[in-house]
């Protein structure tokens, strides 16, 4: 029985692993791509070609090895993306370039079609028949100039193009859109010039999140209230209508709480004056940095045996 | 002889006495008096006596070079002051204030939570002041946490967002923390009627151990989900009152509580003070800072107030909140949770708001950490 159930474990733990790795795949995306390379980014032989970049949208590591890029909806493991490289795990968020130069004994970055003859460029799933992204290339893009996502890895997938524009630069290996703090902050300015955007937006959902700790601990509260009449309840023999808890008035506390002060603190128990020698007995408690004290003061004692 | 003479009055140009300008003395004498507060007032002395001093270390005229100023790479204090400067000792010292937060107040009474949600208004009403002045949202939106009374969290959004103003703004941060016994009654007093301070409230109930191991998780995921951005902070606030509730962490609650927060307070002290140096500090948005940093602790104080007293016209006799804890809303523990018993005995001296106080009061420290990253998320 214990045999069904760890093989049952490794069938699950497997089957979790290979769809967590599907998944992963699905996280890539088609990010930016350039046709007419004349006098834009370089590939490592000095060439410039059309090139495509991919992005990691998700927060893990995407291995592309196994997968496929294609310009043909008919034939779609036209180029296999080499397995067992470590140049093609793809690091959270991070991108990767392909030169669609058509040259693809140049290295696993060189596909075997190029941008200037392509109608649609189209990324596979390692199954090689799951579409996990396209796009359509657009031919009237003037030389040197991208078409991208707005937002990296933001937009459609189905190849109708949403989300996607004309690049003002082009970004390849990098976000489509640089969002540094300057620029971040100048638009909050002119979207919120005197503050009062931020003002009710940012205290919504300091309210929002505090409204629900509130409501959670509101019910944790009242079931710890039930459970604890219960207990009494049930020791006492009575129903749990008749317990009540006492409340004691707040000088109880505060009496309470002076004593606690007065027992632990400073207040009593030490001179104040300087030069004042203590004459308290004081407890040490055993340390064994200072065990030798009470080590050589001790009376040695023969072991029973 | 000649050489004598010559290399006495090289001596004499590494001095501080032929560096000094009047802004090092100036800034001296703000050092004393902030030590002179600390020791002979008692206000807030854990921090101003570090900074006080570090002001004077910061302010001794130096010769450029000699590799020993705050703002010198790879001298000792520059880098103490990374950890200011990266913003990495705000999460410790949040790790020492979770674990020495005791947070029953709250969990007893849930909905003293959301009088430390309005007490953050003060943030973001000196945001608009700081935009409206003529800062950028930047520097802003360091500016206005400082009305979340939160020094950690005040040096931590400021090292990322503005970290020109980190001197001006921690120092203005710190100091009017100090001054909570000051700023906050006569606005307590003048929103609130004789009735109204005299409101009893329903002593806390006991709360379960299980209680208070829940609300640091809980408390965590759901305020995380919310503003990841304030992760280092909430993280550690939340961990800190973990390893104390749990009850099987009590040495790492210990040394979180004790010598860990003791060792940065000191650091952050020291290096806060260090950096306010003459020539970053004597500004005019310096003193642009200090003015709306009191005009913040005025606006988190009304907040708070008046939020309790609209709160109170939807509460049922007998569970009515006295609007004199509103000010606690502020996360200057225990200064502004002290300010409300002594107002609030002022008026009655058997009613005792200390413990009630402390509810709004803990909830500030976690409003103003979710506040900070919620800026954070917006400019940084």
């Amino acid at each position: 029985m214990k045999r069904i159930f760890k093989i049952f474990l490794v069938v699950v733990g497997l089957s979790v692993a290979l769809y967590a790795n599907g998944q992963n795949q699905s996280s890539m995306r088609i990010n930016e791509y350039l046709v007419f390379n004349t006098d834009d980014y370089q590939d490592d032989f000095g060439q410039q070609s059309s090139w495509i970049e991919l992005f990691n949208s998700s927060y893990g590591t995407v291995d592309l090895g196994g997968c496929y890029l294609t310009d043909d909806p008919n034939y779609l493991k036209k180029y296999p993306i080499p397995g067992g490289d470590v140049v093609t795990a793809i690091k959270p968020r991070q991108h990767v370039i392909f030169w669609a130069d058509n040259q693809p004994y140049r290295g696993t970055f060189h596909i075997s079609f190029d941008l200037e003859n392509a109608k649609e460029i189209i990324l596979v799933k390692s199954d090689g028949e799951t579409i996990i992204d396209r796009i359509p290339v657009h031919k009237d893009l003037g030389e040197n100039v991208s078409f991208g996502r707005l937002n990296d890895g933001v937009g459609s997938t189905n190849g109708d193009g949403e989300g996607w524009g004309i690049m003002e630069r082009t970004t390849p290996s990098t976000n489509n859109v640089t969002i540094d703090k300057t620029i971040k902050s100048t638009r909050m300015q002119e979207m919120d010039p005197y503050g009062w955007m931020m003002a009710v937006l940012a205290m919504t959902i300091i309210f929002l999140a505090l409204i629900i700790l509130y409501i959670i601990f509101k019910y944790i509260g009242k079931y710890n209230i039930k459970q604890g009449k219960k207990r009494v309840a049930a020791k006492a023999g009575k129903d749990i209508s008749e317990v009540q808890y006492d409340e004691l008035p707040g000088e109880t506390y505060a009496a309470i709480a002076m004593a606690l002060y007065l027992y632990k603190g400073d207040v009593e128990s030490h001179d104040e004056e300087s030069y004042v020698m203590t004459l308290q007995h004081t407890d040490r408690s055993y340390s064994p940095w200072s065990s030798k004290i009470y080590g050589l003061r001790r009376i040695p004692q023969l072991r029973k045996k | 002889m000649e050489n004598i003479i010559s290399n006495l009055k090289t001596f004499w140009m590494f001095t501080g006495f032929a560096n000094v300008q009047w802004g090092h003395l100036v800034m001296i004498v703000i050092g004393c008096i902030f030590i002179y507060l600390a020791v002979k007032k008692e206000w807030e002395p854990m921090l101003l006596v570090p900074i006080g001093f570090g002001i004077l270390i910061g302010n001794i005229p130096l010769f450029a070079g000699m590799e020993v100023g705050i703002y010198e790479e790879g001298s000792v204090l520059n880098i103490l002051y990374q950890g200011v400067r990266l913003g990495f000792y705000p999460p410790l010292i949040f790790l020492g204030i979770g674990a020495i937060t005791d947070f029953s107040a709250l969990i007893s009474n849930p909905k003293l939570i959301l009088v430390g949600a309005a007490a953050q208004f003060g943030i973001f009403g000196a945001y608009a002041i700081a935009l409206a002045v003529g800062f950028d949202p930047l520097q802003a939106g360091s500016i206005g946490i400082i009305g979340g009374a939160d020094g950690p969290t005040a040096i931590f959004l400021t090292s990322r967002l503005a970290p020109d103003l980190l001197g001006a703004i921690a120092v203005s941060a710190y100091s009017y923390m100090a001054l909570v016994p000051v700023i906050q009654p006569p606005i307590m007093r003048l929103l609130t009627t004789k009735k109204e301070r005299l409101i009893r409230m329903k002593p806390p109930r006991p709360v379960a151990q299980t209680e208070k191991i829940l609300f640091p998780i809980i408390g965590f995921l759901i305020m995380a989900f919310i503003v990841p951005s304030g992760l280092p902070l909430l993280g550690m606030l939340f961990l800190g009152n973990l390893l104390k509730e749990s009850g099987v962490t009590k040495r790492l609650a210990t040394t979180a509580g004790g010598p860990l927060i003791d060792v940065v307070t000191i650091l952050v002290g020291l290096t806060v003070g260090a950096s306010t140096q003459a020539d970053h500090f004597l500004r005019l948005d310096s003193i642009k800072i200090f003015a709306i940093g009191a005009l913040s602790f005025m606006i988190a104080t009304f907040g708070g107030v008046f939020f309790v007293k609209i709160f109170n016209l939807f509460l049922k006799e007998g569970n009515k909140i006295n609007p004199l804890i509103g000010n606690a809303g502020i996360s200057a523990v225990p200064a502004s949770a002290r300010v409300s018993q002594m107002v609030g005995r002022q008026y009655d001296r058997t009613n005792h708001l200390l413990m009630h106080a402390m509810g709004p009061n803990v909830a500030g420290v976690i409003g103003s950490a979710v506040a900070a990253g919620i800026v954070l998320g917006f400019l940084g």
